[in-house]
């Protein structure tokens, strides 16, 4: 007679196994893409002798040449000089407003699980907020606070602020139903103790998965407000800014659209790939 | 011979019907592009499709000269008399014969007696005093008001007779006439709102759609005859590009307020014309608040009048569709004075130096334009880079196009402001009593001086916009309005109006409304 052992139930750790495949394939690409733009937009400028608000006399909409590889704009700046100076305030721009979006929503999330009454409304503040269409929620801010920088910060974080939050508190309910909690909570942990140690580090990774792919959207944000002339303010450059003034000339310089058109896909792209790869990579 | 197989019978039906639909293609492109030739027989019926980039605010009608207000103004409403566009000779509109007596204090108007309003209803006398006595109503903010207000009294003695009694002579009362729409007094209530526009114009006032479209259809009672056309529609296109578009495609015969860049690359189109509205001429300029810190002293505002770069700005900007000024003035109009108009021409050392002179430390200063105007926003920063060139640091500042106009009638401009103004292709004094920037007694600049004031009411109160007395007139008043530098001017601009070959006809008045009395779609 031979016994069979029964195969044990798998225990739920909490920290999953991560497949190393983040720096392989997609990862690697969107890293390369992302890498190539900020460094054009670090370094670019220094290489670049033309000043992005030098009005250069009689320069007015060049095309292409040795001295100005992207040619002129209509107020007689290097379009190269503007679209590398854009690229610094595009990411600027993301780097601060989505990490703010993230953060503000995560609190704001986390919290909502707390208490019941609390989280209803949220999350029918959270519905109000998606149900806007982005760039109407942009019009409707920039028509009470003005057109700007500002204006496009505040717009990022109002669309970040729900999707971040939703997805925080869908994992920590998740998360919170672990194993590992109730055995963190059966040895006596506190809640706090809990929350802090199991349930949010746990609970994090979609919320990076997201972060990607906000940096993404942050870029279009901005592009798309530049077009509907309620983003970045003149003279400042921003790769929508010069983009928008490229639409209007493409008739005498098509390579004035393409120049910013392709740091704009190279940029989407790229944090889209990082964010495919660490979604990827986390097992999802 | 075998019969076509059932594959090789589909590749020929799917051949014919690609060759139909490229036949058909070419019929409508040919269609839209065939020239109609520049004298082409009048012909009846057809709508006139008309492009503009701004909607129409009914609330402005007697204020604003934009697009879309002054294509409703010119289709829908008649005024007494009418200048052309080379001089300032009233000719005979609603009014047939006019005489000035008492020394230019009595004008008698006689009215035509075939005018009917759109309702039905003959025009008479009492209606144009109605019409006058409206403009001056304040609610209005009619520019004209301080010349409205001058006529103290209306007689009425028939209802073809209209007699006009002034405070003093004006030199500008036919400036008013041309410009007063004779509204309808029972439904004047209605124009605030849009709802009933009701005039004696060519064209019946028949919908508004906010933000989309205008309809119009003809008057068969025009008092001018019954025009050509069936119908006006004016769509309301905000982008300039799209607007650009829609013209070139043959969606509308006429766009209006086309890009300046735009309007040159269309010139060379097949089937397209752009003309320069002239006779109805704009001027860009530079607004200055005198309250506002540092530009109190005259020599700063000079400084700034000598900074401005406006050659560039004519060339680059307005594509050469206008000319560099000092003054206001345009060369038609009987102040215009070469010597005095060339004082600030671009002169950086000069500028310096005179900022050298004030002593001044200026803080930032900032400078206020309307933001999705692609013309103004251009303006503003050249203006800022001219300025930082002499030392004036500028903050831009757009704003949207409604709260520019109220901080304009307001006077509440927090530095400098940039857009264009017109009434100087009137009577000079119309300018200096009338216009917000200019305006003697209240003035978006909230500048004063009596001898401006001085200088401003004896251009008014002339009897004749020609001879020495007013060359005199004009010439103090240049010399106030260039001392003053309260305003730095940067050119005479035209509009561009880019019409297809099919619209025929078309004429313009000097307030730049549409007269399509006598054009046809050929």
């Amino acid at each position: 007679m031979t016994a069979t052992l029964e195969t044990p139930e798998p225990v739920e750790v909490a920290v999953p196994v991560r497949p190393k495949t983040f720096l392989r394939g997609k990862g690697l690409v969107g890293l390369v893409l992302v890498g190539l733009v900020i460094a054009a937009g670090l370094i670019g400028p220094l290489l670049v002798s033309w000043d992005p608000y030098e009005q250069i006399p009689g320069a007015n909409l060049l095309g292409p040449s040795g001295t100005h590889l992207l040619g002129t704009d209509d107020l007689n700046r290097d379009i190269l000089a503007r679209l590398l100076a854009g690229i610094r305030v595009d990411l600027l721009i993301g780097f601060t407003a989505v990490p703010f979006g993230a953060l503000l929503g995560c609190a704001i999330g986390a919290l909502a699980t707390v208490n019941n009454v609390l989280d209803v409304a949220v999350q029918r503040l959270f519905d109000v907020l998606l149900a806007f269409p982005q760039l109407i929620l942009a019009i409707g801010l920039a028509a009470v606070i003005g057109p700007g920088t500002t204006s496009v910060v505040i717009v990022i974080v109002c669309v970040e602020v729900p999707i971040f939050g939703r997805l925080l508190r869908t994992a920590v309910l998740r998360v919170r139903e672990s194993q590992f909690v109730t055995a963190s909570e059966v040895i006596g942990a506190g809640k706090a103790h809990v929350l802090r140690h199991h349930v949010l580090p746990n609970s994090l990774e979609p919320a990076l998965v997201q972060l990607a792919l906000s940096l993404s959207v942050a870029v279009f944000i901005e592009g798309a407000m530049s077009v509907l002339g309620i983003g970045v303010s003149p003279p400042h450059p921003s790769i929508g800014a010069v983009l928008t003034t490229s639409l209007r000339y493409l008739d005498l310089n098509p390579l004035f659209a393409i120049g910013p058109l392709v740091v704009t896909a190279v940029l989407v792209l790229g944090f889209q790939l990082i964010a495919q790869a660490t979604n990827a990579a986390r097992g999802a | 011979m075998n019969p076509p197989s059932r594959r090789q019978a589909l590749k020929a039906a799917a051949a014919a019907v690609l060759l139909l639909a490229a036949t058909a293609c070419q019929s409508a492109v040919d269609a839209q592009t065939s020239p109609a030739g520049p004298a082409a027989a009048p012909k009846q019926g057809g709508v006139a499709e008309i492009g503009v980039n701004l909607d129409l605010v009914p609330a402005n009608l007697f204020t604003n000269s934009n697009v879309s207000i002054t294509t409703v103004v010119g289709l829908v409403y008649d005024t007494l008399v009418r200048y052309d566009n080379k001089t300032l000779e009233p000719k005979p509109r609603v009014a047939t014969e006019w005489k000035q007596s008492d020394g230019g204090k009595t004008v008698t108007l006689k009215l035509r007696t075939d005018v009917k309003y759109h309702s039905g209803r003959t025009l008479t006398s009492a209606d144009v005093k109605f019409a006058l006595g409206n403009y001056a109503d304040p609610k209005w903010n009619g520019q004209l008001i301080s010349t409205a207000k001058t006529i103290t009294a209306i007689d009425t003695p028939a209802p073809d007779q209209v007699v006009l009694h002034l405070e003093h002579p004006v030199s500008n009362l036919f400036d008013l006439l041309d410009t007063v729409p004779l509204v309808d007094s029972e439904t004047a209530a209605d124009i605030a709102t849009g709802k009933k526009l009701i005039g004696t114009g060519a064209f019946k006032f028949d919908s508004w759609r906010p933000n989309t479209d205008l309809t119009f259809s003809k008057n068969p009672a025009y008092w001018g005859g019954a025009p050509y056309l069936d119908g006006v529609h004016v769509r309301v296109i905000p982008d300039a590009q799209s607007l650009a578009a829609a013209v070139k495609s043959g969606q509308v015969h006429l766009a209006r307020g086309v890009g300046y860049r735009d309007a040159e690359a269309l010139a060379s189109t097949p089937g397209l014309k752009v003309t320069s509205l002239e006779g109805a001429e704009l001027q860009a300029y530079v607004g200055l608040n005198v309250t506002a810190p540092g530009l109190e002293d005259p020599k700063v505002r000079q400084a700034i009048a000598y900074a401005l770069d406006k050659e560039r700005i004519i060339k680059e900007v307005f594509r050469d569709k206008g000319y560099p000024v000092s003054l206001p003035w345009p060369r038609t109009s009987p102040a215009y004075d070469q010597e005095l108009d060339s004082r600030y021409k671009h002169d950086v050392t000069k500028a310096k130096a005179l900022l050298a002179e004030s002593g001044k430390q200026l803080p930032e200063i900032p400078l206020t334009y309307v933001g999705n105007d692609q013309v103004f926003t251009a303006i503003a920063q050249i203006i800022q880079n001219n300025l930082a060139e002499v030392g004036i640091k500028v903050a831009l500042t757009p704003v949207d196009s409604t709260g520019f106009v109220k901080q304009l009638i307001g006077a509440q401009f927090p530095g400098l402001w940039t857009t264009n103004h017109s009434w100087a292709q009137f009577s000079p004094a119309t300018l200096t009593v009338s216009a917000y920037p200019f305006n003697a007694r209240r003035n978006a600049s909230k500048y004063s001086s009596p001898a401006y004031t001085t200088a401003a009411d004896n251009a008014w109160k002339l009897q004749s916009v020609t001879g020495p007395e007013a060359t005199a007139a004009y010439k103090e008043l240049s010399t106030q309005l260039l001392d003053g530098a309260f305003l730095a001017e940067i050119g005479v601009v035209f509009e561009q109006a880019v019409t297809r070959d099919a619209l025929q006809g078309f004429e313009w008045s000097r307030r730049r409304e549409p007269d399509f009395s006598k054009a046809f779609v050929a």
